[in-house]
């Protein structure tokens, strides 16, 4: 089975996607995780200028079925939000790589370097 | 444990997950699309795991009326009955629909997660009746068929379905003779069919061929929530009576004397079940709810975010005497925040309203 896995992100085990532009990391979850979580039907999003840090939850992505929490790969303030995903979650489904759901400012942009390549990250979606 | 559809579910590409012990489907094709083809159309469902007891002989219907609270004795050969199971103090064993096969033939179908207690209950009961009791679950297979196009579905495989809605009947169709009811745990039109493991499977992938969309355990808990129906565990448990669960209608005080009716002739309930709408956030099981003053007054027991009306939906155990009224406002709290809700009195397949 092929994964929908880009090379140029790069993934937590918790299927979070981060793509790093400069000081700032676009923060989402991947294909895997919103096929396996379903029909997605609401978002829940920290405020802006609250600080996380690595692998603090940041927010919730509700199924119809199940709550899951999400986490932060990486240190640092959240500097925007992706408000228009609380009104169509559904585009998570559809886009997982385009729907980023927070960006977030960098306290200790080094932190990029625990993040997993494309490649290290299809072999944990492979074995699952 | 496996159900005799178990390989065909693994082969259309189910998602699988546990169910009291058993590996079941959990989704398909995804909940909304599955939920809206059981709405618009129709849906197939394995629910083999449930668990089917027979009780045959002179009093079957005797013994049957006496261990459920509900009417038994007055149904008419032909027809199914819905009824909480209880004890002596009036707490719920399990919910079951019992169906008048034969004048002196009852086929009771429980949950899956209660077979065995059932069982060792009701078989603790039997004592001064003339019947014969045995626990068919293993070897019965159980496949739901819900939706506006049930019927012409199984009409068209050969099932007679000319019966009326808590009908049953023991039908000789192209699959054999199999028990066929117009039950279900929707809110829409359909049947379920009691057959063999074999009949099941020749039955699953005949619908299959016809297009009946596929669904999993969790389109049906969605289904049954909108249609506020309770499921064992959630609204109903061993703790509480049916009348705790806003289930009156089901207890029938003036029938001959029943397991329960001293119990509950005299109770009064000390929770009232509520459904409740919000216009954001989803609720769900075990969630506080708290009345406009800020007092906790119950607890979610199930919720979802509804396919049908697109909103979170609820329903709720409060303490009857701080119980709010239809159109009143309460909160639910998810994740530490409040978020707004109100009582309605229809259920959310109706839209939901006060």
């Amino acid at each position: 089975m092929s994964h929908n896995i880009p090379t140029d992100l790069t993934y937590t085990s918790d299927h979070e996607w981060a793509k790093i532009d400069g000081d700032v990391a676009s923060i989402g979850i991947t294909d895997f995780a919103q096929n396996a979580l379903g029909d997605i039907v609401f978002v829940e999003l920290p405020q802006v200028g609250s600080t996380l840090d690595q692998g603090a939850t940041f927010g919730v992505v509700e199924s119809i079925k199940s709550v899951s929490d999400l986490f932060a790969p990486l240190q640092g303030e959240v500097v925007e939000v992706n408000s228009a995903l609380e009104g169509s979650p559904e585009e998570i489904n559809q886009k997982p790589y385009e729907s980023w759901i927070i960006k977030v400012k960098l306290s200790n942009p080094d932190q990029a370097k625990s993040l997993l390549t494309a490649e290290q990250y299809t072999e944990i979606v492979e074995a699952q | 444990m496996h159900t005799s559809l178990h390989a065909d579910h693994l082969s259309m590409g189910a998602k699988m997950g546990g169910f009291a012990g058993w590996d079941m489907p959990l989704q398909y094709s995804g909940v909304k699309q599955e939920v809206m083809a059981v709405r618009q159309s129709v849906g197939m469902f394995d629910v083999s795991h449930m668990g089917e007891f027979w009780v045959k002989g002179p009093d079957a219907v005797k013994f049957v009326d006496y261990i459920m609270t509900n009417d038994f004795n007055s149904a008419a050969v032909g027809k199914a009955v819905y009824s909480p199971l209880c004890r002596h103090d009036g707490t719920v064993i399990d919910d079951l629909i019992a169906y008048k096969i034969a004048a002196e033939e009852v086929l009771i179908c429980v949950n899956a997660s209660n077979i065995e207690k059932d069982w060792n209950w009701i078989e603790a009961q039997t004592s001064g009746f003339q019947i014969d009791l045995k626990d068919h679950s293993s070897e019965t297979s159980l496949i739901a068929v819900q939706g506006p196009k049930a019927s012409s579905i199984l009409g068209e495989l050969g099932l007679s379905t000319d019966i009326p809605v808590y009908g049953a009947i023991r039908s000789d169709s192209a699959f054999g003779e199999v028990i066929l009811a117009r039950t279900g745990y929707t809110g829409e039109d359909g049947f379920e069919v009691f057959s063999t493991h074999d009949q099941a499977q020749r039955l699953w992938r005949a619908l299959a061929q016809h297009e009946v969309t596929a669904c999993g355990l969790a389109a049906r808990d969605v289904l049954r929530l909108e249609a506020c129906y309770p499921l064992y565990g959630h609204e109903l448990s061993d703790e509480w009576t049916p009348l705790d669960a806003g289930l009156k209608w089901t207890v029938k005080l003036d029938k001959a004397d029943f397991i329960s009716k001293a119990a509950l002739k005299d109770y009064k309930p000390k929770l009232k079940l509520i459904k409740v709408l919000l216009d954001r956030g989803i609720p769900r099981d075990g969630y506080a709810v708290k009345n406009t003053k800020g007092d906790i007054i119950g607890k979610v027991t199930s919720g979802t975010m509804s396919v049908v009306v697109g909103k979170g939906v609820a329903l709720a155990l409060v303490d009857a005497d701080k119980a709010p009224k239809i159109g009143e406002s309460l909160d639910i709290t998810i994740r530490n925040q409040d978020y707004p809700a109100t009582v309605i009195k229809e259920s959310f397949l109706k839209g939901g309203k006060l």
